[in-house]
């Protein structure tokens, strides 16, 4: 039996939850066969596919070494420790929720502070007045180190800080912070505030797949199944079914609609009947109606999809540029 | 390539970098040995962020930082420091193995992130001209131990940058900032035109505070700070004082319209820094420039520095170096920020092996921020061992 296809998805908390309803939306459920409590899953109906509870620190580790396919993961994570990240691993998808900003914070008491421009003036006068080099405490050391190093800030020094960083200002134990915020609210509870131009990075959950993994034709395959079927789910969410049948249909009001709304014709233009079906994004879908039946449209039926396969897969499409090509 | 031939040099540093050692303890320094193995801490803090990334790191369980040495002048400083004779005149020499992370053998020797360094360490000496001579003299002799008697010689100074941006009728975030730059930039002059503080002056927002400080004290600005902070809710947090914040804020309402480079000051710094030739030319260039250039601002800054310079060159030619070889430049910095003075490197002329052979320079306020509580001058060069015997084996 060739070795499995291995997807890494989160072992616990709202992320897991997230990842689990992404598959299942898919139609991927991610089963557990030995009970609950197994960090080996599988996905119902899809031999082959081996699935793995880790936590998020292992699964961007087994991205860097090829040991997993794809993985479920944070993009902040995967560019701060996997070095030169987008040669070793392709971000397929982001995904929409495990949002999350890396934000350089300083204290709020630091009024003069606005812009990353203000903050290397103080760095080199806290250096120069303090003898010693301005802290910051973050876990995101390579994700400083750059961000900082494209700024010109070069009189700072990383505090390693792996839990409660907003806390290390006020405890002393650095001067600023590099952490990640969703709302703010933690860094404004430690009276902090984020720089204007200091996001280094907007992230998300994302599924990524790593380069170096053994990318037989098998696992290939696997593959392009689970993008398929996720390729065919995302694009079923982002529209709605909108079919109709009026004489007053053709080329110009469907030009039209596409212009205005974003619509597509899967299946093509009317049939000599004016029967039409199309693809129209959820918030235009009662304009798109209103146009219809001013144009001659009787009845106009909207209904929800639930996958659209396409010929065209660009999920995979993206995974395969970024491969060697098959042996 | 004949690089292969002296891997795993750490274990058996080759006879000839012994010879090299030997050499120096008959010049007069003692040989020291320093741990492998050092707190991580002064690296850290004075090495910067681009060192450290190259570091080996590791915790003990006591939660303390530790690291493989990167180079030896801070361990050797240290040593010196800790030991009985610290704050008299010494001269050290070390040879052993430093590590870096390499990821590439982009640097013309094997590549290895263990790669062994020489070098030697002169502190407390108050002769500073003639021991920044010695280090040159020293560094051509261990190149010719290695058979080449004429390498490229790269030479500036830092002091003459800081004398001059000293004496510029600037406003302090203008000077801290050209200074800062020119420790970390091999050539500043590139960088003039993006140069400019974006400060936060130029925003509306800030335009009452500074309006309002403008001209007024440290005192009554220090008072507006705290008013504004307490107004805001804000109980102070962060190794910044409000008087650091109400001393930038009066920095700031000074710098006035300075939000880029005046454009007679700009000319006045390119102009320093297009200066470069050997020590003598240099010299007399610089003197023409001191006296044009600070007619109008009324102060003999560089002549200090000049003089240390010149004399300098008259060391190094009694010591027998053809100073007509230096490649001196105001411009030339060794992106270090300890270094304080005098910097040179030594090149291969024929350019079999990248990087610089010998390397070093003057480092005055290093071993007060290693805890000295007096100042103690200090100056030194490194030697790649591995670089010198890939020369010789491409020869």
């Amino acid at each position: 039996m060739s070795a499995p296809f291995v997807i890494a998805v989160p072992a616990k908390g709202r992320l897991q939850e997230n990842a689990e309803s992404f598959f299942a939306r898919a139609g991927l459920e991610l089963v557990k066969p030995r009970g609950a409590r197994d960090y080996r899953g599988a996905i119902a109906d899809l031999p082959g596919i081996e699935v793995a509870y880790l936590s998020a620190a292992e699964i961007v580790e087994l991205l860097a070494q090829g040991a997993v396919h794809f993985g479920l993961t944070g993009e902040d994570l995967v560019r701060e420790k996997i070095p030169d990240a987008d040669r070793e691993v392709v971000f397929i998808d982001a995904l929409g929720f495990g949002h999350a900003n890396v934000v350089v914070a300083v204290p709020q008491a630091w009024i003069d502070v606005l812009s990353m421009a203000d903050l290397d003036d103080v760095a080199t006068a806290f250096r120069l007045k303090h003898e010693r080099k301005m802290r910051v405490a973050t876990k995101y050391v390579n994700l400083t180190r750059n961000f900082f190093s494209a700024h010109g800030v070069t009189d700072y020094r990383i505090v390693e800080s792996s839990g409660a960083t907003e806390a290390a200002p006020a405890a002393g134990t650095a001067e600023l912070i590099v952490d990640i915020t969703t709302t703010g609210t933690t860094l404004a509870a430690n009276g902090l505030k984020v720089i204007e131009d200091g996001v280094i990075l907007r992230s998300q959950a994302n599924l990524v797949a790593a380069r170096s993994a053994d990318w037989s034709s098998a696992a290939r395959d696997s593959a392009r199944i689970v993008l398929d079927r996720i390729a065919a789910q995302t694009r079923a969410r982002a529209f709605r079914e909108v079919r109709t049948r009026f004489a007053g249909c053709d080329a110009a009001l469907l030009a039209e609609a596409r212009e205005r709304f974003g619509v597509e014709t899967p299946f093509g233009g009317p049939t000599s009947s004016g029967m039409i079906t199309l693809h129209c994004p959820p918030k235009h879908v009662h304009e798109l109606a209103m146009l219809l039946r001013e144009k001659g449209a009787e009845n106009v039926s909207v209904a929800g999809l639930e996958y659209v396969f396409s010929r065209a897969n660009g999920l995979y499409a993206k995974l395969e540029a970024g491969l060697p090509p098959p042996a | 390539m004949t690089t292969a031939s002296i891997s795993s040099t750490s274990a058996a540093p080759d006879a000839r970098a012994g010879a090299l050692l030997a050499s120096f303890e008959r010049a007069g320094y003692t040989r020291l040995t320093p741990a492998i193995l050092q707190p991580a801490e002064p690296f850290l803090d004075l090495s910067g962020e681009d060192i450290r990334k190259r570091m080996y790191l590791t915790t003990d369980p006591q939660g303390r930082e530790l690291c493989l040495r990167p180079d030896l002048t801070i361990p050797v400083s240290r040593d010196y420091l800790a030991s009985p004779s610290a704050g008299t005149p010494q001269g050290f020499c070390y040879l052993g193995p430093v590590f870096r992370h390499r990821k590439e053998k982009s640097e013309g020797d094997n590549g290895s992130s263990e790669f062994l360094q020489a070098g030697i360490e002169s502190f407390g000496r108050s002769d500073t001209a003639a021991a920044d001579a010695e280090m040159l003299a020293l560094g051509l002799e261990a190149t010719g131990h290695y058979g080449l008697s004429k390498p490229d010689i790269r030479m500036g100074d830092v002091a003459l940058f800081s004398a001059l941006v000293t004496a510029l009728d600037l406003a302090p975030a203008w000077k801290r900032r050209l200074i800062k730059d020119f420790n970390h930039k091999s050539s500043l002059a590139h960088d003039l035109d993006r140069l400019s503080i974006s400060p936060s002056h130029a925003r509306p927002e800030y335009q009452g505070v500074l309006a309002a400080l403008a001209g007024s004290d440290p005192k009554a600005a220090h008072a507006l700070v705290t008013d504004l902070l307490s107004i805001a809710g804000i109980t102070a947090v962060g190794g910044r004082s409000v008087g650091e914040i109400a001393d930038r804020f009066l920095e700031q309402a000074a710098l006035g319209a300075q939000t880029s480079l005046p454009k007679e000051t700009r000319a006045l710094i390119e102009k320093f820094l297009a200066i470069s030739g050997d020590p003598d030319e240099a010299a007399a260039e610089l003197r023409a420039f001191a006296r044009q250039a600070f007619v109008r601002h009324a102060k003999v800054a560089l002549d200090a520095a000049l003089d240390l310079f010149e004399s300098r060159t008259g060391f190094l030619a009694a010591r027998g170096v053809d100073v007509s070889r230096i490649r001196f430049s105001t411009a030339f910095g060794r992106g270090l920020d300890y270094y304080t003075g005098y910097v040179f490197e030594l090149h291969d002329p024929g350019a079999r092996v990248m990087g610089q052979l010998v390397a070093g320079g003057r480092y005055d306020g290093l071993l007060t921020r290693l805890g000295s509580p007096k100042s103690i001058p200090a100056v030194g060069f490194a030697v790649w061992i591995e670089r010198l015997a890939a020369l010789q084996g491409a020869a």
